[in-house]
C-alpha cells in the first residue's frame, strides 16, 4: 500500500467519484450488462437492482457498463437506461463497432444522457467519424484503453497514451484533451497469460504516479483466458471474482469486473480490500476517507 | 562492357495498418498478427520486379524498430535511454524470415538496420552521458542482430543518416563492429548531403556505399574529384517527393552515375527509405526504376 508523489486526479459524474489517492474514495467497479445474446431486460432490470442495493449498502459505487453490440439494440438500451436507472445515475456504454458508436452518441444527445455516460472506449482503433461525433456529443467521461500491439509492457502503455506508438495521429491522451474531455480514465488493458498479462496491473501505479489519472482495468478478462483453471471450476469462479483485488491494492480507481451477475460477489469483496487499504493509507500517509466509503459506512 | 545494375530499396515501405482490426483483436482476446503487412510490402516490390528487397520495416519508424527491442531503451516521446544498451532478443530476424518465404527465386533479401551513430543521435540519453560509450554499445547490440541476420539474408545494409549532419571521429571504427568478419556483402546508406564527408565514407569497411544521388545530384560531381574504388548504390528516384521519375529521367540519371563510377555502380534505388510516401506513389517509383535497370542492363 502507498502513496502517490504525483497530484491524483478526481473526476466526478453523476455524484460519483473516481480517482485520488489510495484510501481516499472508494473503488468504483463497472458491471457488464447485455453481454451476450439478446438484450433481456427483465434479468438486467434484476441485476442492476441489486447493484443499487449493495452498492448502497456497503458504499462501493457500482456502475452498470452497457454493452451495444447491433444497430437494432441502440434505441431499445437506451430506454432501458432512462427508465430503469434512477434519473442522475451515472453509466458507461461499451461499444466495439465505430458505426453503432456514432449512432448511439447522437441519441445520448438526444436523450440529454450525454452528462451521465462514461463512453467506453477510446483506443488506437478510433476512426474520423467516431472523432467527428464525439466532437457534436461529447460525454462526460470517457475510458481511454491503453492497449499497444508493439508493446505490452507498462512502458508500451503510456507511449501509446503519449503518442500513439505510431498507430495513431496523435497520442490517445492528446485525442481526448483535444475532443474537450478532461475526465479520463485509463484502462490499462489487460491481456492473456503469456502476454505479458501481469503488465496491466503492475501499469496501474505507474500510470497513476505519471499522469495522476484515475487508472484501472478488466484484470478478470485475464482469468477467462487462464484455460488451465477450466480444471478447477469452483477455484476458476473465485479467481475471477478475487482478480479485482489487486486493482485496489496496486493504488487502481475503478475495476470492470464483468458480467453484472458477479456483482453480489465482488462488491463486498472489493469493499472489504478497500477497507484494508483505508485502514493503512490513513494512518501511515494520513489519507483519510471520504463519508461515503466502505470503511465508514460499514465498519461503525 | 554490358552493364549489371540491380534493382534495390533501401529500407521502408508504406503500408496502412487497421487499427480497428488491431483493436478488435484485443476485445475478442486474439493475439494480433503482424504478416499481412510484411506481404503487402514485400508483394509490392516483388511485383515491381525489385531485385533487391526488403521485409518494408512495416512495423515501426526505423529508430523505435530496434530501440524497442533492446535493453535499456524506453520509447516515450522518443527513445529514451535508461541502462546499459544490450541485445536481448532477435529484433528484426523474425520477420527477415516471413519475408524470406514470400520471396520469387532469385529476388534477394536486404537486412537492414539502423545504425549506431543514428540511433544515438535519434535518443535521449538519461543514463550513460557520454555519447561514444552509447554507440559503441549499440554497435555491438547490432553486432548480434547481424550475426543472426546473415543466415538469412543476402546483404546487410547499414542506415546512417545522421552522418551527414555530424561525423564521428570513430565513425569507421563504429560500422567496422558491425561489419568485420560477416559472411554477406554489406551496404552503408547515408542519405541527406555528403558532400563534406566524402573521403570518409569511401574508407568505410563496408562493399557499398548508398546515397541519395536524386535529391543531391550535386554529389556526382564530388565523387568524381575522388577515387572511389567502392561499389554504389545510386539513388535514382526521390522518397520525399511524390512526383513519379519517368523511366526515361531515371535512366538518364543512372547513365550519368555510370560515366562516374563506371561498373561500380551495382544498384540503383530510392534515395531513402519510402514510408513517408503513398503506397501507390512508391509502388510506381519502384516499377519505374525497374524498367529503368532493364535498359540500363541492355534488357
Amino acid at each position: 500500500m502507498f502513496s502517490f508523489t504525483k497530484e491524483q486526479k478526481v473526476f466526478d459524474i453523476s455524484g460519483t467519484s473516481i480517482g485520488g489517492q489510495p484510501g481516499m474514495y472508494p473503488t468504483v467497479l463497472f458491471g457488464g450488462v447485455f453481454f451476450k445474446g439478446e438484450p433481456d431486460f427483465d434479468d438486467a432490470k434484476r441485476h442492476i437492482q441489486t447493484i443499487l442495493d449493495i452498492s448502497k449498502q456497503t458504499g462501493t459505487p457500482t456502475i452498470p457498463d452497457f454493452f451495444i453490440r447491433k444497430v437494432e439494440y441502440i434505441q431499445p438500451i437506451i430506454s432501458f437506461i432512462e427508465k430503469v436507472l434512477p434519473r442522475k445515475y451515472p453509466f458507461s456504454i461499451d461499444i466495439i463497432e465505430p458505426s453503432i458508436k456514432v449512432e448511439t452518441l447522437e441519441l445520448l444527445t438526444e436523450k440529454k444522457l450525454l452528462s451521465r455516460t462514461i463512453y467506453n472506449s477510446i483506443h488506437i482503433g478510433i476512426t474520423k467519424e467516431e472523432i467527428e461525433a464525439l466532437q457534436n456529443n461529447t460525454p462526460e467521461m470517457v475510458i481511454v484503453v491503453a492497449f499497444n500491439p508493439k508493446n505490452k509492457s507498462p512502458d508500451g502503455k503510456i507511449e501509446v497514451l503519449e503518442n500513439g506508438a505510431h498507430l495513431t495521429e496523435r497520442g490517445l491522451l492528446e485525442i481526448a484533451h483535444k475532443l474537450g474531455i478532461e475526465k479520463i480514465l485509463v484502462d490499462t488493458a489487460a491481456l492473456a497469460p503469456d502476454e505479458n498479462s501481469g503488465a496491466a496491473i503492475a501499469a496501474i501505479p505507474v500510470i497513476k504516479e505519471e499522469y495522476g489519472l484515475p487508472t484501472g482495468c478488466a484484470i478478470h478478462n485475464v482469468v477467462e483466458k487462464s484455460l488451465w483453471l477450466n480444471d478447477f471450476p469452483l477455484a476458476k469462479k473465485t479467481v475471477d471474482v478475487a482478480s479485482n483485488n489487486s486493482i485496489p491494492l496496486f493504488g487502481g480507481d475503478y475495476a470492470i469486473f464483468g458480467p453484472i451477475e458477479n456483482a453480489e460477489l465482488v462488491i463486498p469483496l472489493i469493499a472489504w480490500q478497500d477497507i484494508l487499504v483505508s485502514e493503512y493509507a490513513e494512518n501511515y500517509f494520513g489519507v483519510t476517507p471520504v463519508a461515503s466509503h466502505p470503511r465508514r459506512k460499514l465498519l461503525k | 562492357m554490358k552493364q549489371k545494375v540491380k534493382t534495390s530499396v533501401i529500407g521502408s515501405y508504406p503500408v496502412c495498418v487497421d487499427t480497428l482490426e488491431l483493436i478488435k483483436d484485443y476485445f475478442s482476446e486474439r493475439e494480433s498478427s503482424w504478416t499481412k503487412y510484411i506481404e503487402q510490402a514485400v508483394r509490392d516490390m516483388t511485383t515491381a520486379e525489385i531485385n533487391f528487397v526488403s521485409d518494408g520495416q512495416t512495423r515501426d519508424p526505423f529508430i523505435q524498430l530496434f530501440t524497442r527491442k533492446l535493453r535499456g531503451c524506453r520509447i516515450r516521446d522518443r527513445t529514451e535511454i535508461v541502462g546499459h544498451v544490450e541485445y536481448n532478443d532477435p529484433i528484426t530476424v523474425p520477420d527477415q524470415k516471413y519475408a524470406r518465404h514470400l520471396l520469387p527465386r532469385n529476388t534477394g533479401l536486404i537486412g537492414i538496420l539502423t545504425g549506431p551513430y543514428t540511433l544515438t543521435k535519434s535518443s535521449v540519453d538519461f543514463f550513460y552521458h557520454d555519447e561514444k560509450e552509447l554507440c559503441f554499445d549499440f554497435a555491438t547490440a547490432l553486432r548480434n542482430e547481424a550475426a543472426l541476420l546473415q543466415k538469412h539474408v543476402d546483404l546487410i545494409s547499414i542506415d546512417e543518416p545522421f552522418f551527414s549532419n555530424e561525423l564521428p571521429e570513430y565513425a569507421e571504427e563504429l560500422i567496422g563492429i558491425i561489419t568485420n568478419g560477416l559472411s554477406r556483402p554489406t551496404r552503408l546508406h547515408v542519405c541527406g548531403d555528403v558532400s563534406r564527408i566524402i573521403p570518409q565514407l569511401v574508407e568505410m569497411p563496408v562493399d557499398i556505399l548508398s546515397h541519395e544521388f536524386k535529391a543531391s545530384p550535386h554529389l556526382f560531381d564530388l565523387f568524381r574529384e575522388y577515387s572511389c574504388m567502392k561499389k554504389m548504390c545510386v539513388g535514382a528516384v526521390r522518397s520525399d517527393d511524390v512526383r513519379v521519375e519517368s523511366i526515361e529521367e531515371i535512366v538518364t540519371h543512372i547513365k550519368k552515375a555510370i560515366d562516374i563510377f563506371e561498373e561500380n555502380v551495382v544498384q540503383i534505388a530510392p534515395d531513402c527509405g519510402q514510408r513517408l510516401l503513398p503506397r501507390e506513389i512508391a509502388f510506381h517509383k519502384l516499377q519505374n526504376l525497374s524498367a529503368a535497370g532493364e535498359i540500363i542492363n541492355g534488357g
